[in-house]
Order: structure tokens, then sequence, then C-alpha cells
């Protein structure tokens, strides 16, 4: 590997030197959403677009509760080369077909610009513009951040142990199976290693089908290749290296260590840098429920890949001189998604066990200086809460449509029918949801969070367009950009 | 989280179900306002199902705009420092030349003018250091008082086992308070919900501070009552009463644990004062109207008698004022001092010796026939 050049650093720090200094009169800010695969990354930004553009329901927010947002548009993207974030037809999707997005397969941006009035705080009053960024991309590139700053051989042990656990037995049988027979020394021979990428592969497609598969498994291209289909650098795999010995020149090992290398630098690398690494404010996403429905092994796995993506993030408070050169992130929200699927009553609990979940990020990004909140949010609100009296028994629950097919005990759902559902109780001790079941954890089957379609849309007045519920998406927003609309 | 039922703090309940189109089911939509009929209707079938308004209720209420305080440089803070300055510079060059032209005429008058210079120096210093200080145990006293209230609201145990730890080390130099402080050591490694801990911090170190300043109240009203009432000049009533009502507010801070130099005193008086504009309205219609109707009585006897029983009567209130303002909690588990506590006697001058608190009435009520 070459030296670590002095070029990149500089000509980044220059950038954002050029970045900080158009701020001073045009400022941006770089919204990160971050999320793993299905944490609902589409749907929020949709609502958070939706809810800004169509004015009000926002109270929250203090700009907007105190009537200062004057309007909000969706203006020309920065970067031309990436795709734009296909807001009208998500939201079309959401509202007519009533139908969740699908998993994103690209990189997509967008941006926003706000006019709004400053505040009586503010040292100049009058009109002020504010512009915001915001990417969508795959969850599933996002665990590849852990990746750059990791070895061939350290990688590669960690994917086969992985394997090798004895619940993985079933889905990893193939793959271990053509692992075992080949020699790393060997010559490379590119039928091969595409035939034994292609089994690796699959093998990450149906870790990511499993009932536990919270977070997917690096690389996260193979599942998501985008318009690297096919390509080199997404020809490898993990192979059993003895640790400290030298590859031999054009042997297997070399080859794919090669690859492995070329995919960092060409795949990670530049998503990282472009979209990650100069973040003003950070907002992660995390799908406590699903996780919860997992069982405990889901949540610890989780907690683990959301903990190794926070790592690469640049968190902390700015100096002057880091505002200039290298900007840091300097709020970090962690939302748990899905609060529709709990009554309200059950939201704090919610937060709690999102708050022990993430508790070591929390701590590491508060140490660096960074402001950290964490919230129980439901960017588009599917059900509306119910009271269920049957006999002497009252339950609050939730109603709303669940999708087709799913069930709950010995009712099942036919994705046109309403139903009231009650998901069960959320532990009061947030410790015990990493506990297993014999330790006092939650029993296996006492929590089930089905999939609601998203609402009908409410008969509105006619000609004006309804506008999509939502659970504190007015909080987090103003917790992420209510200090540059004072 | 409101409106909890104990059903609900039952421990796991199994995920349950019921689809809006089984027959069992009755629907409530809870648009109209008789739930109680419609909650009959229900209770025909197994199951009622009644909708709950579309309404998260921890979101908080839209902060007024206009409550806002606006920013603004603050020139006229800026016009008197400069100025105080340059007076300051003035006055220095003013004894410089004078100690200069001492030692011009003789070196030991020179000698002396520096030493009483160098003396002024250090009793300036300790004058500002004694102010600083003063004003830092003051906002300590603020900063407990508003951490009390922020405990109470969030009913935040573990805040409240800190804040209980910071008064008894605001507490530790008053010997009085010893047992109180022993008291709390003693509770706390106990379990308690925040607000019966704090009551308990308070009876255990605040009961016998707040006697004393409930009695200076009643006796700071009672003298002024009578100055006004003898003093021949209005003006005269008007300084006594200034005068009394500074005295007071030293006497409560010093009570309460503040030792306010003459800006902590100033600070202290307009929150006082501030504290008045706020209670004054409310506690106005629940205590004055006695006071009116005894002061059309005490007029009618004699005017001069009328404005001392005004003047004790203001001077009551402002102390009332300033007991809320120099306590390190508020009022929990105590009662706060009513008007009638410290101002009962300006009437009825039953007494002249002990002023009627109400430790003073419980005595007499718990104990009634002694003669």
């Amino acid at each position: 590997m070459l030296p670590a050049s002095p070029i990149r650093p500089t000509i980044d720090a220059l950038r954002h030197f050029g970045r900080a200094a158009r701020n001073s009169y045009d400022p941006v800010l770089r919204i990160g959403v971050t999320g793993l695969a299905r944490s609902g990354k589409t749907v929020f930004t949709t609502a958070l677009v939706h809810h800004l553009i169509t004015q009000g329901d926002l109270p929250a927010l203090q700009a907007s509760g105190e009537g200062r947002l004057r309007r909000a548009r969706l203006v020309p993207q920065p970067d031309d080369d990436v795709p734009r974030f296909a807001y009208e037809e998500h939201l079309a999707r959401l509202v007519e077909a009533r139908q969740w997005p699908e998993s994103t397969t690209r990189i997509s941006q967008l941006r926003l610009a706000l006019d709004y009035e400053r505040g009586r705080g503010s040292w100049f009053g009058g009109p002020a513009r504010l512009t915001l960024d915001i990417v969508d991309y795959p969850g599933e590139w996002l665990l590849d951040l852990a990746l750059i700053d990791e070895e061939f051989a350290d990688w590669s042990r960690e994917v086969i142990t992985a394997a090798r656990a004895p619940q993985r037995h079933d889905i990893a049988g193939p793959f271990l199976a053509q692992l075992d027979a080949l020699d790393p020394l060997a010559p490379a021979d590119e039928q091969r290693i595409a035939q034994f990428a292609q089994t690796f592969k699959a093998y990450l497609t149906a870790l990511r089908q499993g009932p536990e598969a919270i977070a997917t498994t690096p690389p996260g291209r193979f599942l998501m290749p985008g318009d690297l289909a096919g390509s080199p650098a997404l020809t490898f795999a993990p192979l059993v290296l003895v640790p400290g010995a030298a590859l031999p020149r054009g042997s297997l090992a070399a080859l794919m260590q090669r690859r492995y290398e070329a995919y960092k630098r060409h795949v990670v690398t530049p998503f990282f840098r472009d979209h990650f690494r100069h973040l003003d404010r950070q907002i992660v996403l995390v799908d406590v429920l699903s996780a919860l429905d997992g069982g405990a092994q889901a949540l610890a796995e989780l907690e683990h890949a959301l903990d190794r993506v926070l790592l690469a993030m640049r968190a902390g408070r700015n100096s002057w001189l880091t505002r200039l050169f290298a900007p840091r992130t300097e709020r970090v929200l962690f939302a748990a998604t899905k609060a529709d699927h709990l009554h309200q009553s059950q939201h704090r609990a919610m937060e709690a066990i999102l708050r022990h979940l993430v508790e070591r990020a929390i701590g590491r990004v508060r140490a660096a200086g960074a402001q950290v909140g964490a919230v129980a949010i439901a960017a588009l609100r599917a059900t509306h809460e119910t009271t269920v009296r049957e006999g002497a028994e009252v339950v609050r629950a939730v109603a709303g449509t669940p999708e087709a097919g799913e069930r709950i005990g010995e009712t099942v759902f036919d994705g046109a029918t309403e139903a009231a559902v009650f998901p069960g109780d959320l532990p009061e001790d947030p410790a015990r949801v990493f506990a297993g079941a014999s330790h006092g954890g939650i029993a296996p089957g006492s929590l089930r969070f089905p999939r609601f379609r998203p609402p009908a849309t409410p008969a509105h007045l006619p000609g004006r367009k309804a506008r999509l519920p939502h659970i504190r998406l007015d909080r987090a927003l103003e917790f992420l950009i209510g200090d540059h609309l004072r | 989280m409101s409106g909890r039922s104990p059903e609900e703090t039952k421990p796991s309940r199994g995920p349950k179900a019921w689809r809006f189109d089984d027959p069992q089911v009755g629907l409530d939509d809870g648009d109209a306002d008789d739930a109680g009929g419609s909650v009959d209707r229900g209770r025909r079938r197994a199951v009622s199902i009644t909708r709950e308004p579309d309404r998260i209720d921890d979101d908080p209420p839209p902060p007024d705009p206009a409550l806002q305080p606006r920013r603004r440089a603050a020139w006229g803070a800026i016009l008197m420092a400069s100025l105080a300055a340059l007076v300051m510079l003035g006055v220095g060059i003013g004894i410089e030349g004078l100690i200069r032209e001492l030692f011009a005429r003789a070196p030991w008058l020179g000698w002396m003018a520096a030493a009483m210079a160098l003396l002024a120096g250090i009793a300036l210093v300790a004058i500002v250091l004694r102010e600083l200080v003063g004003l830092l145990r003051e906002r300590r006293i603020e900063h407990l008082r508003s951490e009390a209230a922020r405990v109470l609201a969030e009913d935040d145990a573990e805040g409240a086992q800190a804040l209980a730890g910071a008064l008894v080390a605001f507490h530790v130099t008053r010997p009085g308070t010893a047992r109180g402080r022993e008291e709390i050591a003693q509770l706390s490694e106990a379990i308690l919900e925040a607000q019966d801990r704090l009551v308990i911090v308070e009876r255990a170190l605040l009961a016998e501070a707040d006697r004393a300043a409930r009695r200076a109240v009643a006796q700071a009203a009672r003298r002024v009552s009578v100055v006004t009432a003898v003093s021949p000049r209005a003006l005269i009533d008007i300084a006594f009463v200034i005068y009394a009502a500074i005295r007071l507010l030293r006497r409560i801070a010093g009570i309460y644990g503040g030792r306010p130099g003459f800006f902590g005193s100033l600070r202290l008086a307009r929150s006082a004062i501030d504290h008045l504009a706020v209670t004054g309205g409310v506690a106005m219609g629940d205590d004055m109207i006695q006071q009116v109707v005894g002061h059309g009585l005490a007029a009618r006897l004699s005017t001069k008698l009328g404005e001392g029983v005004v003047n004790g009567a203001m001077t009551a209130r402002f102390g009332l004022a300033a007991i809320a303002v120099c306590r390190p909690m508020p009022f929990i588990g105590a009662p706060a001092p009513r008007f009638g506590d410290v101002a009962g006697d300006l009437l009825s001058r039953r007494g002249a010796g002990e002023p009627d608190t109400p430790d003073s009435r419980a005595r007499d009520g718990g104990n009634p026939p002694r003669d």
C-alpha cells in the first residue's frame, strides 16, 4: 500500500474552507440520515420534506410553531453526479398505493431551501434562508464504513468465525464447504474466484433473509451493488489465512486481498468521504421494535453494528479552527422509529430501551462534546390509538391496517381490514431486553409487532391536500435544525 | 404518563389483536361527545374499541414569542462601566498628585499619606471581595431553589438526592442545623420519591429558619406600624418604611444563610419587588379584605393609626416576598407563611410581646384550658 499522501487531506481542508466561507452568507446544513437497512430512512426523509414544504403541523419546531417559517421548497441539488431523491414518487406510493417504499438500491440526494424570519432572540432581524442537504442511501452500505480500518486478514477471520457459529450451520454450509476446499496459496484462477464470490454472496443474501438479521454483514455492495455489479472490486471473498504469513505473488489470497483493498478504496472510501465525513447534524434511525421481535441476540447485533458505524463518524464540538477546515457533527439524535406501533403510554419505555441500546455510542459522542438526544418517533404514523374494553379488562392499543399475511396469535390479517393491536408490554427495566429468557428477559412471543400499512388518507376538505400524520417528527427536527432557525 | 390504570401496570400480557370486522367487536369512533352512551352501545358486544384523540401528550406548548427577551448590546452597561473607569482614573491621579505634593512638603507626611492610600486600597479590595462572595452565595441559593423546582417537576429521584447533598453542604456552617443534617445523612441511602425526600430535607434544615424569618417579619411590621402612627411627618414615615424594609430583607437573607452586601441587597430587593408584583394581586383577594375593613375602622379612630396599619401591612407583604426570594427551597411540605401569620396582630393588638406566629397559635390551640 502507498503511504498516506498529504494531498487528499489538504484538498479536503481547502474544500471545507471554501464551504465555510460560503456558509457565512448562504448557510447550508448537511443532515445525515443514518440507519441500517429497513430502519425507515426513506420514509423519514419523505415525511421530513413533506411536512416542511406543506406548512404547519410541526408545533414543536419552534420556527414553525411561532409562524416564522415562511416556506420551504425543493431546489436543484449541488452534486450533479448523484440522482435526485424521488420525493414525489415515494410520497405518491405512500399516500395513494398505501405501500411502504421498496428498499433503496442506490444513493440519492435532495436539497431543501427554507425561507424563514429570524426570531426575536437573534442579533439581526429580517428574512433569512437555510439550505438543507439530505442524502438517502441503502442501509446495507452503511456497515461498510467499519471496513475502512480493517485489514483483509482480520476481516476474513471475523466473517469465517461468525459463519462457523452453530446457529448459522444451515445457511453457511455451501460457503464453508467451498472455503475448506480452497487453497489460498494456489495460483489465482478467475473462474474459481467468481464462483466462490458467488457462493459468498449467496451466503450473505441468505443471512439477510434470516430471522435474526438486524444488521447485515458487510460488504454491503454485494447485496445492493448499485451500478458496480460484476466489477472485480465486487468479486472477492474471505479466506482462511495463516496470521502473519506473507502472501505469494499471483496467489489466490494475494488477489483477494488486492480486490478487498480495491473495494475499500473505490467503493467504501468515496462513499464515506463524500457523504458521511462532513455532516453537520446526524439522526440515527434505530428500528428498536424489530430488534425486540428478533430477541436478545438481534439486539446485541444491532448494538454492535451501530457502535461500529458511529465509530467512523466524526462527532464533537467545533472550535473555530475545525469549523473552518474540518467540521464535526455537533448534534446527534438517536431516534427509535415506528413508535406508532405502541400506545404512547409505552413510548417512554421504548426510549429507555433505545438509550440502553446505544449507551456506548451516546457516551462516546457526548464525551467528544457533541449534543446527543434520544427520542421515539414515527415519521409517518400508520395507526391511531384506541382503548379496548374486553369484559373487565381495559387495554390501550393501537389500531391500523396490518399488512397482509401478518399474524398475531390466531388472528391473521388480510391487508384490508383494520384491527386494534396490543403488541405486549415493553419491560420497564430496559436492561431486561438483553437478558436471556431464563434470566428475567423477555419470554419469546410476549411481544409481537406486526407491520402496518401506511394510513388511509382522511377525507379532507376538497381541494386541500391531506397532511400525513406523524409522532414527534417536529421534536426531532427542532433538535436537528432548530438552532439554525433562531 | 398520565391515566395509567392499574390493569396496565400488570406485568407482561401477551400480544393480542382485534379485527374490526369481527362481529364480537363494537366500534366507537370517539367523535360523539356522549361517550358514556356509545360505550353502553359497545358493551352489548364482547369487545368495545374506543378511538382516542390523535394527540401525543408530551408535546410542549409552543412558547410565546413575545416572552423571549431580545438580545441587545448592553450599551447602557458599557457607558456606565467606562464612565466609572474614567472617574477611578481621575481619583487615582488626584491621590497620586496629593501624595507627591505631601512628599515634597515633608517626607513623613508623604509616608503617612502613602500608608493611608494603601490601607484604603486594602479596604476596597476587602469590600469588593465581600460583595463578590455575597453575590455568589446568593446565586447559589437561587440555583438551589430552581433546582428544587425542577426536581419536583420532573420527579427526579436522583436529582433530589444530589440536591439534598448540596443543601446539607450549604448548611454545614450553621451549627443549629446539626441534628437536621444528621437526619438527612441517615436517609441518604434510603430509596425515596423526589418529593418525599425534599419534604424531609425542608423540615430538617429550614423549619427553625422559617420560624425565625416569620418572627422577623412580624416584628418589622409591628415596628413600622407603631413608628408611622407616632411620627410627626410623612417624610419620616417614608424614610422609616424604606429603612425597615432594607433591614428586614438583610435580616431574612441572613436567617436563610445568605450574606448579601450592597449589590446583593439591591438584587434581592429587585427580585422581592418583582415577586410582590406577581403575587400581590393574587394574595389581595384572600387576605386584604380584612385589612381594608380593619383600616376603615382604624381610620375612623385616627388617620395616623390607619396609616400605621397600612404601612405595617405593606412591610409584612414585602417580608413575605423577601422570604420567597431568600429561601433556598420553595415551600414544598411546610405551609408558606401567609399574610395573616405575620400581620395578624397589627389590628387586634393583643399582647404586645409575642407575635402571632402559627406555632404560638398552635400552642394556644394545643393546650386549651390552662387557666
